[in-house]
């Protein structure tokens, strides 16, 4: 397993904590694509507790939650070979996958949640995926420096339609407020942070 | 820019003056229904937008660093028995499109064409355009609330370049890219196979350029991610039997985008 062209570390020196945890993860996860279950069990302790979290915030319920972290993994298990290191983080790839697939779950339900959840879910500690924020600092300083040049509504609403998955449609129900408007605000400050990410 | 927002009854939607964010929009996830659907639509049909999808993503991936973990549950051992069971649970599909093999090698088949399917697609489509299809009646995007996508890259047995297949569950409608499968006196002729193995023709291909087939309704509900489309080569307008009379030249795996 550590003879993996992946497991490759920086020339000099010591690699920095962060990037090797890093380096492991795409490691494994390339690994999986090459159908090595092994690789594909230490992904699953790696990262089931990020993707579980994921998917309970969207989909709202455990048992839910529960089922639908079991078709990411078979997801992941047949799209790991298409993965591609230089072009997303590896946790960035696979909470997309965690996410669309909640999504699906959350879409494919007639009942709306129109209110936020409220037991809120335990959190732990996840030291190697903690890395990523290491590794990601630019990109995350620049999202949230652009952020706080949002109004707060407009800010408020484009955080829960991430981490809570939800439409327009129940954006503008929690909110009490008409549909148009909501859209109307998250259009405008959609264009103003990609005006700041990109400009 | 004014704080207040924008007069009611401005428009269809009271966004008259509201900036384009569609892209953004998808990635983020607030779209629904027909709405969501035309968006994934467009990422299909137009490159430069998938591309800005992809783009709002990576702006956006930040923020699963915050995202809290939770012990997940240990279903390990159920994900992997949904593996085992993967393989021999195809068989009966995909015997009939492929020679039988050792037991373990057709899950490594079926899991790279899901994987063309799902990284190769958006290559594929820039460089080959999907022939345009009437627009839906209007009277569609009331019927389904929930309107996947399903894409399969269909691979010619010979290993010549793969066809892809869009299929539009609101309009009922797939959509290939152009084939060269058909050969003299013999028609390219459609197939989906469900779970059942049992394959029911969607219809025949196009001799020339793309083709756009609007499905029955009980051919709508057999195409799901997972079924098998196939191409067979069959008499002249199809096969006279209902069922597959000729050779299996190409096939794939659908898929949800």
């Amino acid at each position: 397993m550590t003879n993996h062209p992946l497991d490759a570390e920086a020339p000099s020196g010591t690699p920095a904590p962060e990037t090797a945890a890093r380096a492991r993860l795409v490691g494994v996860l390339v690994r999986t694509g090459e159908e090595d279950r092994a690789s594909f069990r230490e992904l699953y302790a790696l990262t089931s507790a990020k993707l579980f979290g994921v998917c309970y915030r969207i989909c709202g319920e455990r048992q839910a939650a529960e089922d639908v972290l079991h078709d990411v993994y078979l997801t992941i298990w047949r799209r790991a070979g298409a993965y591609d290191p230089l072009r997303a983080s590896p946790i960035t790839w696979l909470a997309t996958i965690a996410r669309n697939r909640a999504i699906d779950w959350q879409r494919a339900q007639k009942i709306r949640r129109a209110t936020p959840i409220e037991d809120a879910p335990p959190m732990i500690d996840t030291a190697p995926l903690a890395s990523e924020t290491m590794l990601q600092d630019e990109a995350s300083e620049l999202l949230h420096g652009c952020l706080q040049g949002l109004e707060a509504r407009q800010r408020d609403a484009i955080r829960t339609a991430f981490f809570d998955g939800v439409t327009y449609a129940e954006l503008a129900e929690r909110q009490s407020i008409p549909l148009g408007t909501m859209k109307s605000w998250v259009r405008r400050g959609l264009a103003k942070l990609k005006e700041c990410l990109e400009g | 820019m004014s704080d207040l927002p924008p007069p009611e009854g401005v428009g269809p939607d009271g966004l008259d003056d509201a900036p384009d964010m569609t892209a953004a929009e998808l990635a983020l996830g607030v779209l629904d229904g027909e709405e969501r659907a035309a968006a994934l639509r467009r990422v299909l049909a137009d490159p430069d937008f998938a591309r800005e999808v992809e783009r709002w993503r990576g702006h956006l991936s930040p923020w699963f660093d915050q995202w809290p973990a939770i012990t997940a549950p240990d279903i390990l051992a159920r994900i992997e028995r949904s593996l085992d069971h993967a393989a021999p649970a195809a068989s009966p599909v995909a015997s009939l499109i492929t020679p039988p093999r050792a037991r373990g090698g057709m899950w490594p088949g079926i899991a790279a064409l899901s994987s063309i399917a799902a990284a190769g697609l958006l290559v594929i489509l820039v460089t080959r355009p999907l022939p345009p299809v009437a627009p839906p009646h209007p009277s569609a995007s009331v019927a389904a609330p929930l309107s996947p996508t399903l894409v399969a890259s269909i691979t010619p047995v010979d290993k010549s370049t793969p066809v892809t297949a869009v299929y539009d569950a609101s309009g009922g409608t797939i959509r290939l890219t152009e084939a060269s499968l058909a050969i003299a006196d013999r028609s390219a002729e459609l197939w989906v196979i469900p779970a059942d193995g049992t394959p029911h023709s969607l219809g025949v291909l196009s001799t020339h350029g793309g083709t756009a087939l609007t499905l029955r309704p009980d051919n709508r509900q057999r195409l799901a991610a997972g079924a098998v489309l196939a191409v067979t080569l069959e008499p002249l307008g199809g096969s006279p039997t209902g069922l597959p009379t000729g050779p299996i030249v190409a096939k794939g795996i659908l898929s949800r985008v």
